[in-house]
């Protein structure tokens, strides 16, 4: 098909989707007011139909992406026909309009998904679920229709495309957005859910039993791409560094700090009937700022107000954001006697309220991080000037708040449920403590003397002490009571309760990640030398030797790499080529940094700039214990996943629904 | 941890808001704590953010203080001393011309920048000594124009 006739189809397949959300919103609507099931079958059949039109557009405009299609303006700014194959598939969600039409095709599928899910259970809610959806991805499709079509197409065919920016071809940033918009958008189904619950009066936990694979995968796959981001930061930005409390990597950081809140509240909800305005509260939170946070980083308003009215998106995101708060504020208010607690708190020693205090803790997070964020846009609407604020605002306010949070993490394990004795707690955190106590003796004797090092250490030391005192606990019953070898023991453990024991695992991941934090925030060395060829130069326990510079071009990029032959106290480790990647369709220099990870540092040099008699100058970074912040994600990741996987214990609760229903309602 | 199932008795407590209030007190503190860290932080480390013609009428007022300066970069002016790494070019917008000097790793994206924004201070001699620079465009994730 020619490249007109392609447009057209796409064009034509948004704007039906568009047609059949809104027609969705009225029939599902409708069926519900004059109870009439069979316009329901017609919505759900809508939603599916959307499915299938959104995919097809997707389908196109990434098919006129992969042949070089450059009559389409949006392949023609975001492809080069000398580029990577993987970069111009990814070019997908590399632009505005594309990013957009990704977030609706993603949410299509994810509606269809619900729906198929839950054809035998949860009928009731399902009107309002669907309406919700239908309603939100009608706003994306508004977007991509009206204000950024990406089959926009061009007067004349160019020869050539700009190519996609150079800093996004890289592996981490081809997988970074993806996951990134499958969290964000993976959030749209609990919130659904919930307003379901408030619209019908379902206000028993069902809601959240349902979803709760759903956040559980959507807020995995926002660590993903948090942990992508950073890892893309520290490999390709070349700064040193992997978190800088960038406008858009807070805004990934957000939603994530209120869904983390949000998983760990809903326990108190199943265990104890209590908390649930709060968890309303929370996935409302999370939905919402996940939206901001697309917004965000799609809209060019981080860096001026002014961007707000030249983009046009900045009106309908508002709308639509106060159209929802409005919406669910009404709800909740109308259902307000039907939330009442079921139980009450007794004592502060116990571990509810540990995590009353956890959520207190990450929502106090999410609202300094969202404030630092949109500061600069409020006092530039307010005074004229913006004033904005920096890193150090973000490490001074966050990292007692983190620090908090796990150390609590610790403290939860530890105490008990309800009521614990003091006699009890004395006796549980004993161990623990002398860890902890240990550990920070020790590195103060290794001439660790910084107060703020030695105490997130010792935090450090203390949770993974009471972590792993409870797997200890856990194996010891079972090697008791079932005669099992530890190994086995571990195991069942885990497999007979994946959730708890798979957030532990969780809880062990983000210790490994502070260590990692810790050792390469506050101990980070660096310094720039000048290279002569030849010339050999000390740094701390390594040696440096620059061989040279040499170019080698590729196939969109030449490459400059400075050869540096490296020993380690005298022991050879290799040579490591810092480098600067030339792109030629895009005129722009990218950094390849060189890295050598070990367990204990990371000896990172990047090639700062070079002269023409072949003088190299090279920034040295030496980064303690950041191969740790990675090994703690992979951990996490791993915990999440057992958290998230099927638990055998769940379906026996989901069988019998009506007897939990009577048990609740008692 | 027991399922629910295992556990009606718990959901069937219930009792008089005798403990409620020290949870109030407790999470009010707690909150208190929160802003007060985040007041006290805000006050050290605000910036102002102000487009060329904004700094240069108001040079008295920021005279001293860090500011973020943002306007177009002069392509021509650029010079880079590759064996000191100082980095010297001029912002202009019309007929305002700024010196600015920075050393340290020059950002990729400069010999193509449109326009800057360097962080520091003006010097007595009315050039600004920048400590760190960061030439735009538009989002790390949209491509630069």
């Amino acid at each position: 098909m020619a490249p007109t006739q392609l447009a057209d189809v796409g064009a034509v397949a948004l704007v039906a989707s568009l047609a059949i959300s809104i027609y969705v919103v009225i029939a599902a609507l409708y069926s519900v007011r004059a109870k009439k099931p069979q316009f329901l079958a017609s919505a759900e059949n809508g939603i599916y139909l959307i499915a299938g039109l959104t995919t097809l557009a997707a389908a196109i405009l990434e098919y006129a992406l992969i042949t070089n299609q450059f009559r389409f303006e949006y392949v023609a700014t975001h492809t080069s026909s000398d580029q990577p194959l993987l970069y111009t598939i990814s070019a997908l969600w590399g632009g505005q309009e594309g990013s957009l039409l990704f977030w609706a095709w993603l949410l299509a599928i994810f509606a269809a998904i619900v729906l198929i899910q839950n054809r035998a259970q949860n009928r009731e809610l399902i009107p309002a679920v669907t309406i919700f959806l239908a309603f939100t991805e009608g706003f994306f499709l508004l977007l991509v229709v009206l204000l950024a079509s990406p089959f926009k197409l061009l007067e004349f065919t160019p020869a050539e495309g700009k190519g996609l920016n150079p800093l996004l071809q890289n592996p981490g940033m081809f997988i970074h957005p993806i996951t990134l918009y499958l969290g964000y958008v993976g959030f749209t189904i609990p919130f659904a859910f919930a307003l379901g619950a408030l619209a019908t009066g379902r206000l028993n936990d069902m809601w959240i039993r349902t979803t709760r694979r759903w956040a559980l995968w959507s807020w995995l796959f926002l660590s993903l791409g948090l942990l992508f981001g950073m890892r893309w930061a520290y490999v390709v930005l070349g700064w040193g560094g992997y978190w800088g409390w960038d406008p858009v990597e807070n805004s990934a950081l957000i939603p994530w700090l209120t869904a983390t809140a949000y998983l760990h509240s809903v326990m108190i909800q199943e265990k104890r009937g209590m908390l649930k305005i709060w968890n309303h509260v929370l996935i409302m939170l999370t939905f919402i700022l996940s939206i901001l946070g697309t917004f965000l980083t799609r809209s060019g308003i981080v860096q001026s107000v002014h961007a707000f009215g030249v983009g046009q998106m900045g009106p309908f995101f508002l709308a639509f954001i106060g159209l929802v708060v409005l919406g669910f504020l009404y709800l909740l208010y109308a259902r307000l006697g039907d939330l009442r607690e079921e139980n009450e708190l007794h004592s502060l020693l116990s571990r509810e309220a540990t995590f009353l205090l956890n959520n207190l803790l990450f929502v106090g997070a999410a609202f300094a991080t969202l404030w630092g964020t949109i500061f600069p846009m409020i006092s530039e609407l307010v005074t004229g000037n913006q004033i904005s604020v920096a890193a150090p605002f973000f490490n001074q306010v966050n990292g007692p708040i983190f620090l908090a949070l796990i150390l609590l993490m610790g403290i939860c394990t530890l105490i008990g449920w309800r009521r614990a004795s003091p006699e009890k707690l004395a006796h549980n955190f004993g161990k623990p403590f002398i860890a902890a106590l240990g550990i920070v003796i020790a590195l103060f004797f290794l001439s660790i003397r910084d107060l703020a090092g030695l105490i997130a250490f010792g935090i450090a030391a203390f949770v993974m002490g009471s972590l792993l005192i409870e797997y200890y606990r856990g194996i010891r019953a079972r090697v008791r009571q079932y005669n099992e070898n530890a190994l086995v023991a571990l195991l069942n453990l885990v497999q007979k309760n994946r959730r708890r024991y798979g957030g532990y695992v969780v809880h062990i991941g983000i210790v490994l990640a502070v260590i990692g934090i810790t050792g390469s925030t506050l101990y980070q060395r660096e310094q720039q030398y000048n290279f002569k060829p030849g010339e050999t130069i000390s740094f701390e326990q390594y040696t440096l030797t620059f061989e040279g510079l040499q170019m080698t071009p590729a196939a969109n990029r030449d490459i400059i790499a400075a050869r540096l032959k490296v020993t380690e106290n005298g022991n050879p480790i290799g040579t490591l080529t810092p480098s600067k990647d030339y792109y030629r369709a895009a005129d722009q220099n990218t950094t390849e940094v060189a890295i050598r990870s070990t367990l204990r540092e990371d000896l990172y040099l990047i090639l700062a700039g070079w002269t023409n008699d072949g003088t190299a100058t090279i920034k040295i970074v030496i980064n303690p214990l950041v191969t740790w912040l990675w090994i703690g994600f992979g951990v996490f990741i791993c915990g999440t996943i057992i958290a998230a996987l099927p638990d055998p214990r769940e379906a026996i609760v989901r069988a019998p629904s009506r007897v939990r229903e009577a048990a609740s309602a008692a | 941890m027991q399922n629910v199932i295992a556990t009606p008795d718990i959901r069937a407590t219930t009792s008089p808001r005798a403990g409620s209030l020290k949870f109030l007190i407790a999470g009010v503190l707690i909150v208190a704590a929160m802003a007060f860290a985040v007041l006290a932080s805000f006050q050290d480390n605000t910036v102002y953010y102000l487009t060329l013609p904004e700094f240069s009428a108001q040079k008295a007022k920021f005279a001293g203080q860090v500011v973020r300066v943002n306007g177009p970069l002069d392509q021509a002016s650029i010079q880079l001393d590759q064996k000191t790494m100082v980095l010297k070019f001029n912002m202009k917008d019309g007929g305002i011309v700024q010196p600015v000097v920075y050393k340290g790793v020059v950002p990729d994206t400069l010999t193509n920048g449109e326009s800057v924004v360097a962080e520091g201070k003006l010097d007595a001699q009315g050039v600004f000594q920048a400590n760190s620079i960061l030439v735009k465009c538009p989002s790390k994730y949209e491509e630069s124009k």
